[in-house]
């Protein structure tokens, strides 16, 4: 099905503006609206902020939808998968690229690369922290102790 | 004009089947969500029996006000002796086991007249709607996996073929409305107050509409479906605003029948064609014929006739900082034009120079010392 004159990017988000499943809205934080749009990336309730994705699943996946057709979900949306060994700078280049080239979303490039980042981020082992050696009388009763 | 769009019908097992239908005209009618909400608050009013409490609540006394003098309120109190509730207040709402204020009659207005007009209007808005998958996924239907959006089978899957729920399951499993039927079942939850009392005990999340031709699919299907938890039937030509927009929210996940899907042109005809079945009914005309608001705007016409921007150029500034003038030269300069003759001339430095001052003379020294 080719598209339908009577809808548009703007009449959806007038529409779902205020009603949406997706949409959490809170009291605090001085009424903070945000997405749980799975292809937002930024998370944040607005006209724009629609999508590329970096989730966690031992690497990063990257969703886009594609501009062909809107009316078919099944086929409407490519995943790239970046295994856990792939290299960060790799997976920067490769979301980059698929942000900003071919004219998906070029203002989005450094919200994904962002993601990216923080995805691997939270993905590392976290580091031992050693144990802090005994001061002052600690010191003396673990001193006694080991005697 | 471009061709008419196509939807391609889907066999029972989700696949395409070759087959395509023309897109109905209901389906460019105009999606106005605001004549959605308002016809679903009426219309949802409708179902409404009347209550209200006994016409004698608190009214079953002989209580009579005992006047002024007796250091008492005014109020009626109950007459006679012998038990505590003589001599107490009765009748006002403020009282114990006075009538209620303004006590609910059964004769309230319980439901709403609605312009059919308007009904018939909703519902186009409300079946244009369900063919955008953004409005889906905002309402929160599962079509991830839906192969197409508006979903059309052969109706050769049904018409008395399919009698058994556990077909129907697959059936809606094929087509990809498996992750809907689990968002249902998960979604069972006890309700909250009073209603759990009432048989609305449980409260759950709609799944998928499935709209039948009952002249050609026949009705078997019905009994086929109405056990899978969320799901419903309806046929065609009895499509109700409740269960296409539920809630007042627009977008409901619809399963048509191809039979049903090409009998839509007949129910709603056109904008220029009258209905066949509903009388003196035409699709109501979008407004804009273009809804692409940004491409209007951008628009070689518009732009072309757009006149310049007055005044200077000028970046509007975000949320910044705010600078201080007096320490930050260059904001200095944005405020005071002057501020850079002023500097370079180096007023601030420069002493007032006028010389000497003169003696004040004789006539002053003369009034001063009186003499």
């Amino acid at each position: 099905m080719s598209a339908v004159t009577n809808v548009s990017n703007e009449l959806v988000w007038q529409i779902t503006r205020n009603q949406n499943s997706y949409l959490v809205r809170r009291n605090t934080g001085g009424g903070s609206q945000f997405s749980r749009d799975p292809l937002n990336l930024v998370n944040k309730h607005s006209f724009k902020a629609i999508g590329v994705q970096a989730t966690e699943n031992g690497g990063v996946a990257v969703t886009t939808k594609k501009a062909a057709n809107p009316n078919k979900p099944a086929q409407n949306q490519v995943t790239v998968n970046y295994g856990p060994n792939a290299g960060n700078r790799k997976i920067y280049k490769g979301v980059a690229s698929k942000t900003a080239q071919n004219g998906y979303r070029a203002d989005l490039r450094e919200e994904a690369v962002a993601r990216v980042s923080a995805v691997r981020r939270s993905q590392k082992a976290k580091k031992e922290t050693t144990p802090r050696k005994p001061r002052g009388s600690k010191a003396v009763q673990a001193a006694e102790k080991a005697e | 004009m471009a061709s008419r769009p196509t939807v391609s019908i889907a066999t029972a097992e989700g696949k395409a089947s070759g087959a395509t239908a023309p897109l109905p005209s209901v389906f460019s009618a105009p999606i106005r969500s605001d004549i959605v909400q308002q016809v679903h608050a009426g219309m949802a009013k409708n179902k409404r029996q009347p209550y209200a409490v006994s016409e004698k609540a608190g009214e079953q006394t002989s209580a009579e006000s005992w006047g002024t003098g007796r250091a008492v309120a005014r109020i009626p109190r109950v007459s006679g002796g012998g038990t505590h509730r003589a001599g107490q207040a009765a009748f006002g709402n403020q009282c114990r086991s006075g009538r209620m204020f303004a006590p609910t009659k059964v004769w309230r207005k319980w439901h709403q007249k609605i312009n059919l007009n308007q009904k018939r209007f909703a519902t186009a808005s409300a079946l244009a709607a369900s063919s955008v998958p953004a409005l889906l996924f905002a309402r929160g239907h599962r079509v991830a996996k839906v192969p197409e959006v508006p979903l059309v089978v052969e109706s050769k899957t049904f018409g008395g073929a399919l009698t058994k729920t556990k077909a129907a399951i697959a059936l809606l499993q094929a087509i990809g409305a498996g992750d809907e039927l689990v968002k249902v079942q998960k979604s069972k939850k006890l309700r909250a107050g009073k209603g759990k009392l009432r048989n609305r005990r449980f409260r759950q999340r709609r799944g998928p509409l499935v709209v039948y031709n009952p002249e050609t699919d026949g009705k078997d299907l019905v009994k086929a479906f109405r056990n899978i938890p969320g799901v419903e039937t309806s046929s065609v030509f009895a499509l109700n605003l409740l269960q296409l927009a539920p809630g007042g929210h627009v977008g409901r996940f619809l399963v048509w029948t191809s039979s049903a899907f090409e009998a839509l042109d007949k129910v709603y005809g056109s904008t220029t064609t009258p209905s066949a079945l509903k009388k003196d009914f035409l699709l109501p005309s979008n407004s804009v014929a273009n809804a692409d608001l940004a491409r209007l705007i951008n628009s070689s016409e518009i732009q072309s006739v757009l006149r310049a921007p007055k005044g200077e150029a000028r970046t509007k500034r975000g949320v910044v900082q705010k600078k201080n003038p007096l320490r930050n030269k260059q904001v200095m300069l944005r405020l005071n034009p002057y501020a850079a003759a002023y500097s370079k001339q180096k007023l601030g430095q420069t002493k007032v120079d006028e010389g000497k001052p003169t003696r004040a003379g004789d006539a002053f020294n003369k009034v001063l010392s009186q003499e």
